[in-house]
């Protein structure tokens, strides 16, 4: 900005436009929106079933019939040994926060592209759309976890200390998440093939982190079995798996779901943050 | 605040857009080639001010770079040199732009005002004037693909000026709605002037211009042409 003359744009009071904001007003604004952030989820979610005959009921049927499914393809047509205790609930702790994870990215990838005319009309930081995403998936959880909670009950676990730790557990993972689904939408505005492309990463994901058997039974090798700390759904998983029902889990996988939470989120921010002015372009 | 203050303040304000394939293609990455692309200059390099209260015409052919313009100084589309200063972000309002297509009017306007950082509580006080004020009746409750495009537009223009932006761009929003709710939003473009709010119009309309506006920008092919008093301005156009 001039400031060698004595009438700068400053002292009459103008800024220039298009001028991100410094990160504290940024988030300031994000906190002011806090309304819009929960509002906004939940009355998508009450919406979302409108039509159907059983309305929010599908909340809590969906992962109980997802369930159903694995039961009676694991657990009755080919119940072979997969190196687990219990395959089913070892299955829908794996599954259910697995797809967890997914839903948040792949729906926030969506979440700057799908809310174009949003963007144009109205300036808020947008940000607001990939958390609002999130807050919505972690929302809908609500009911999934309570699904998990009952499978793992009804199999004769009974709840330990370490259920104290599942709102720790899920906040990283949410973390994580969001950081994920932050990078995927700016990278989808940029490229909207992301989107396309998306549900294969996470295909090849599900079969690389242990959702549908126990990597610690097929892999002995120390040094492989570090390697798959760098996959942090792997480490979620398992995490999870620890602290519902106590199989094994290293602290390894410990301080890298820890670590893989607060790394994604700041980088994802950072890298949704510097498209900020780019949204709602000419994309 | 006198009324010498300025609102918008651009100088040498350029605007290009790439068009055809605007974003690159693997190949080019691959080459670390830049899209082959057709560049179009918008604008072209337009100085001009706009002092608080002040009605705005911004008049010219398709393609002149009204809208263009207008968006620049919203900092939604990137300047390609130049300088765009403004007191406050100006709230853009244009005809083609949806808010989301599969929602009611009702939740469009009560997501509007809470993007615009309103709590629940005062934006569910506020949506039964927006309604109100959009004159749309039933059809607030029905999804928005199955409104007209004027019916979008007074939804729009509702939602926008809910909450009294300082800086309004109109583009050629007032035109699509029917006679009584171009008088409302009229009505409601002289009160926002009268709150020391400034507007910067583009319309085909003339009648309309010479109606709102003191003056008149007239842009063609990205140039201004002439900026003065509305009945010169608009007399040398009309003679064009």
């Amino acid at each position: 900005m001039n400031t060698d003359t004595p009438d700068t744009p400053a002292d009459k009071g103008l800024f220039p436009v298009g001028k991100p904001l410094p990160l504290s007003e940024y988030l300031r604004e994000i906190w002011r929106r806090r309304d819009y952030l929960l509002q906004v989820p939940l009355n998508d979610l009450r919406s979302q079933n409108a039509h159907t005959l059983l309305g929010s009921v599908w909340l809590v049927l969906n992962p109980l019939l997802q369930v159903g499914v694995y039961f009676l393809v694991f657990g009755i047509i080919m119940p072979i040994d997969r190196g687990v205790d219990s395959y089913l609930v070892f299955l829908t702790i794996g599954v259910f926060t697995f797809f967890y994870s997914q839903r948040v990215i792949s729906d926030g990838a969506r979440s700057v592209v799908s809310s174009l005319g949003l963007i144009r009309t109205l300036r808020f930081p947008r940000a607001t759309l990939p958390i609002s995403n999130t807050v919505g998936q972690a929302l809908s959880f609500g009911p999934v976890l309570a699904v998990m909670v009952v499978v793992v009950l009804a199999h004769g676990n009974l709840p330990t200390w370490r259920w104290l730790l599942i709102p720790a557990l899920f906040a990283l993972q949410t973390m994580f998440s969001l950081g994920g689904a932050f990078a995927a939408a700016r990278f989808n505005h940029l490229y909207r093939d992301l989107e396309n492309l998306l549900p294969f990463v996470f295909r090849l994901l599900f079969y690389v982190s242990g959702v549908l058997y126990s990597v610690d039974h097929y892999i002995d090798d120390a040094l492989v079995r570090t390697l798959f700390l760098f996959n942090p759904m792997y480490c979620y998983v398992t995490a999870w798996r620890w602290v519902m029902v106590g199989n094994a889990a290293s602290t390894g996988v410990m301080v890298a779901s820890a670590a893989w939470a607060v790394v994604s989120l700041t980088v994802g921010f950072a890298l949704f943050r510097s498209g900020e002015s780019s949204y709602g372009g000419t994309g | 605040m006198t009324s010498t203050d300025l609102a918008i303040s651009c100088t040498d304000v350029e605007v290009s857009y790439t068009i055809a394939s605007h974003r690159p293609l693997i190949r080019d990455l691959l080459r670390g080639q830049k899209p082959a692309a057709q560049t179009i200059d918008a604008v072209r390099g337009v100085t001009f001010d706009v002092h608080v209260g002040e009605t705005v015409g911004v008049v010219g052919p398709n393609g002149s770079g009204k809208t263009t313009l207008l968006q620049a100084t919203t900092g939604l589309v990137p300047l390609a040199g130049g300088t765009c200063l403004v007191r406050s972000v100006p709230t853009f309002l244009g005809v083609s732009a949806v808010l989301r297509n599969h929602m009611t009017g009702r939740r469009n306007i009560q997501i509007g005002l809470l993007a615009q950082g309103l709590s629940q509580d005062a934006a569910d006080d506020l949506t039964d004037d927006v309604i109100d004020f959009t004159g749309l009746g039933d059809a607030i409750d029905m999804r928005m693909e199955t409104y007209s495009s004027g019916m979008r537009a007074r939804l729009h223009f509702s939602i926008a000026t809910a909450l009294s932006p300082e800086i309004l761009l109109i583009d050629e929003a007032l035109a699509v709605g029917d006679r009584s709710f171009r008088e409302k939003s009229a009505q409601r473009l002289d009160e926002h002037r009268a709150n020391s709010g400034t507007v910067l119009l583009v319309s085909h309309n003339l009648a309309e211009i010479r109606r709102s506006c003191s003056r008149v920008i007239w842009l063609e092919q990205g140039l201004i042409i002439q900026d003065g008093p509305t009945d010169e301005v608009l007399a040398a156009y009309e003679a064009s």
